[in-house]
């Protein structure tokens, strides 16, 4: 027991010392000072915000958005990627297509976009439903290519149709790195959602509470977003890790083994 | 001695009492073709199998044999000459012949049962036959207990056993057994060896191996076919004329093995051409 | 492998000279139709460019010397932020991969806030740092910073005790030890650390310029579209496009030469 308390006491050294830094720098007043508010004010802005429903509103705004882009990028990337991992000709022609505008920078799409479709929500929605459907579309279809020739043999055994390989032996087979992109495609939607409410602070979100904060210089606001970004961050990564153990029981690495 | 249960099983007869599942292969070669050169993989293979036999099928790397089951079995269709089933030429894969991996093969994401059900995907049949046939094929293998495991729960052996059932719940009239038992641990193999037997012996079906041990060649076989390398042909057909189930400590197989290792193991000519010749060392 | 064809035994090296084109292939067929929606009026002008413009404006664009000055402050900042955050990344994953304190130290607050977007930092940074050449370069090193630092750690931690015996037994000293032994062993995942810190660098440095300059690329895309100059905007996207992957390709090739020893 108190191994773990020790290893407790040392972690928190340096978090310890930076928060007595932080502290220091916000009491010495001066030009540099507005940037630091004291830890003290954080908690109370942490418990104002949400008492007055501001905090979850965000959360729920941004959250709102990056689940509908995962719907959307995330639903269209499962669809393409199949067709392209089952139908190779098409893979041959489209698949360069993708690998070509996967190279800009996924918020560098936003200032077009943002022409196209104006300022609003739908703009928003399909940068961050693009974020997703990149990871999707590419590792579904190496799922499907990664179907193992030997299992593919044992179903010609059986008289397989064309569906049937399909359904009962690369579908399944591709799963795990289906799981992969979809996993990947949650974070990269997540991240593009508070890019997007950063550059584009019309509506609701953490993203937008950052930048109102940043203009009137509530770094106590911006530290608390920080956080609940970081830690929804790890939630719905962890959520769709568990997911994926459960439904992927059978396979090696859900198991820990290999 | 008749240890034969009542078993539910269409071609269920004593071996060489059925009437379906005799293969005959006339004149069957194979060539690759590699980087411009013509590759003899087999040549000139005859052989004729009857109903209900158990055939094993030994030689060294390189005479073809896990070929020749491939060729039999319909996954490959690239050859000359002649194979059989019954008297009609085989045309592609077919739910008549099945074919056991050295490798299981089991779907890693289907439970036993649901991996010998899916072999059953393409006969159209009433679902309470489904459900007996599946039933019956994992208690002749001895999973009755594991219908429901995955195959990452069950050992070597137990999984090799599913991939049996599933390869004989279409009740085909020839299985083919390519090195069968090679992943399996040296225990582990022994008692497996007898399983199979048991189970040919109840299932009646047609059976061919392929094997590296002579042993087990020896074992399960009621005809033992020796073959050669380069290019891959029948060097000797041995019969083992013996009641099943057999005795490991026969003379009878002591003998056959000999003559069988003395087969494999003498090169003419060329054949020490990939030895090493170390130097004799002068007695000091 | 595919699923569906029964293709057998084609040679590997038809493939190889026929795939390279196809990627230009396609480009040109996308170019092709772009301009025949325009010209076939399916869109407005203002909506979808037609190529011919865009390289009209790349052309003046250039002639004028904006784009280079662009390009030239994008890249600086790049190549000084990747350089820091590289530097800082390796130097911190090799301590905390060699010595045991000083990961039990600095652990626990590096995977707290190793899982926080970049972006999500940019205006703390501003407040911070002012909308200067400053804020973006910590931008592009802390994008930078948490790969390389993550992928050094785990490539000491998979440097083979018997290597740090073999070194103790010749009383190896520091400078040695981290040249001649952790060095060497960890040089492949350090480099895919890197390129993948580059990606993220590049990246956050778009979304930086975007929200906050008065330079770079990022600036003249989000300046081109406070114009409604659609043609702006596209050459601002091509360009990070392609410098993306260039990025990504000049890292792989690096990867290659200094790797060559290594693969069978």
């Amino acid at each position: 027991m108190s191994r773990r308390f020790t290893s407790v006491l040392i972690g928190g050294v340096l978090p310890a010392l930076l928060a007595l830094l932080w502290e220091f720098a916000a009491r010495r007043g001066g030009a540099a000072s507005y940037a630091f508010t004291p830890i003290g004010q954080i908690a109370d802005s942490f418990v104002t915000m949400l008492q007055n429903g501001m905090l979850l509103g965000d959360l729920w705004a941004s959250l709102r958005r990056t689940l509908l882009a995962l719907l959307i990028g995330g639903g269209s990337g499962l669809l393409l990627g199949t067709a392209l991992g089952i139908f190779r000709p098409l893979s041959i022609g489209v698949s360069p297509l993708i690998n070509i505008f996967r190279q800009v920078p996924i918020l560098g799409w936003l200032p077009l976009i943002a022409l196209w479709l104006g300022n609003g929500d739908g703009a928003r929605l399909l940068l961050v439903s693009l974020a997703a459907f990149y990871p999707t579309v590419l590792n579904t279809q190496k799922g499907f290519d990664a179907a193992d020739r030997k299992l593919i043999e044992a179903g010609m055994l059986y008289q397989f149709s064309r569906w049937q390989r399909v359904r009962f032996i690369a579908l399944p087979s591709a799963l795990p790195l289906i799981f992969t992109g979809i996993s990947q495609a949650l974070s990269f939607a997540w991240i593009a959602t508070i890019g997007v409410e950063l550059l584009f602070s019309a509506s609701a979100g953490l993203g937008t509470e950052m930048v109102n904060a940043q203009v009137s210089a509530r770094t106590d606001i911006i530290m608390i977003c920080i956080l609940c970004v970081g830690v929804m961050g790890f939630l719905l990564n962890h959520g769709l890790m568990l997911t994926r153990n459960h439904l992927l029981r059978w396979h090696r690495s859900a198991l820990g083994e290999g | 001695m008749d240890k034969y249960r009542n078993f539910n099983h269409q071609t269920h007869a004593a071996p060489s009492a059925g009437s379906t599942g005799a293969v005959r292969i006339e004149n069957l070669s194979k060539q690759y073709r590699m980087g411009g050169k013509a590759l003899n993989v087999l040549q000139d293979i005859d052989l004729s199998i009857r109903p209900g036999e158990f055939v094993s099928i030994v030689g060294p790397s390189g005479c073809g044999k896990s070929t020749l089951l491939r060729l039999i079995v319909g996954l490959d269709s690239d050859f000359t000459g002649d194979i059989r089933l019954d008297g009609k030429r085989i045309t592609g894969t077919s739910l008549e012949r099945g074919l056991v991996f050295q490798d299981h093969r089991l779907f890693p994401w289907m439970t036993v049962a649901r991996n010998v059900e899916v072999a059953l995907l393409n006969q159209k049949l009433p679902r309470e036959r489904r459900e007996s046939l599946i039933t019956s094929h994992l208690e002749l293998v001895g999973l009755a207990g594991f219908a429901d495991a995955y195959p990452h729960q069950l050992s070597g052996g137990m999984a090799q056993r599913a991939a049996i059932a599933r390869a004989l719940v279409n009740e085909p009239k020839v299985l083919a057994l390519d090195e069968p038992l090679g992943a399996l641990d040296a225990l582990t193999r022994v008692k497996v060896q007898a399983e199979l037997q048991r189970i040919w012996m109840e299932a009646g079906t047609t059976m061919i191996m392929v094997t590296h041990d002579v042993d087990e060649a020896l074992f399960l076989g009621d005809r033992v076919v020796v073959m050669s390398p380069r290019p891959g042909r029948i060097a000797q057909i041995v019969d083992v004329d013996l009641p099943h189930p057999r005795d490991r400590a026969s003379p009878v197989l002591h003998r056959l093995k000999d003559a069988i290792l003395a087969e494999l193991t003498a090169e003419p000519g060329k054949g020490d051409a990939g030895l090493v010749q170390f130097p004799v060392r002068p007695r000091s | 492998m595919r699923i569906f064809s029964k293709r057998r035994g084609k040679g590997i090296d038809d493939d190889a000279a026929w795939m390279r084109l196809i990627p230009i292939l396609c480009l040109l067929t996308l170019a092709g139709l772009w301009q025949m929606a325009v010209t076939m009026r399916l869109f407005p002008v203002q909506v979808l460019v037609p190529p011919s413009v865009v390289a009209q404006t790349f052309a003046s664009l250039w002639a004028s010397g904006d784009l280079q000055r662009h390009l030239s402050f994008s890249l600086s900042r790049l190549f000084l932020g990747f350089g820091f955050g590289s530097a800082a990344g390796l130097a911190l994953g090799a301590a905390m991969g060699l010595w045991q304190p000083v990961r039990r130290i600095f652990q626990p607050t590096f995977d707290a806030v190793r899982y926080v977007p970049v972006i999500t930092f940019i205006p703390l940074l501003i407040l911070f740092f002012d909308v200067e050449e400053l804020f973006k370069v910590v931008v592009v090193s802390l994008a930078t910073f948490f790969p390389v630092a993550i992928a050094t750690f785990d490539g000491v931690r998979a440097i083979p005790r018997g290597y740090f015996e073999v070194s103790a037994l010749y009383r190896l000293p520091l400078h040695d030890l981290i040249l001649r032994v952790v060095f060497p062993a960890t040089v492949p995942p350090v480099l895919t650390g890197m390129r993948l810190g580059l990606t993220r660098a590049w990246l956050s440095l778009v979304a930086a310029e975007l929200l906050a300059a008065d330079s770079g690329l990022g600036q003249m895309m989000e300046m081109g579209r406070q114009m409604f100059r659609i043609d702006v905007v596209m050459v601002g996207v091509i360009l990070a496009g392609t410098i993306g992957f260039l990025l990504d390709r000049g890292m792989q090739f690096a990867e290659a030469r200094l790797l060559g020893w290594r693969h069978a």
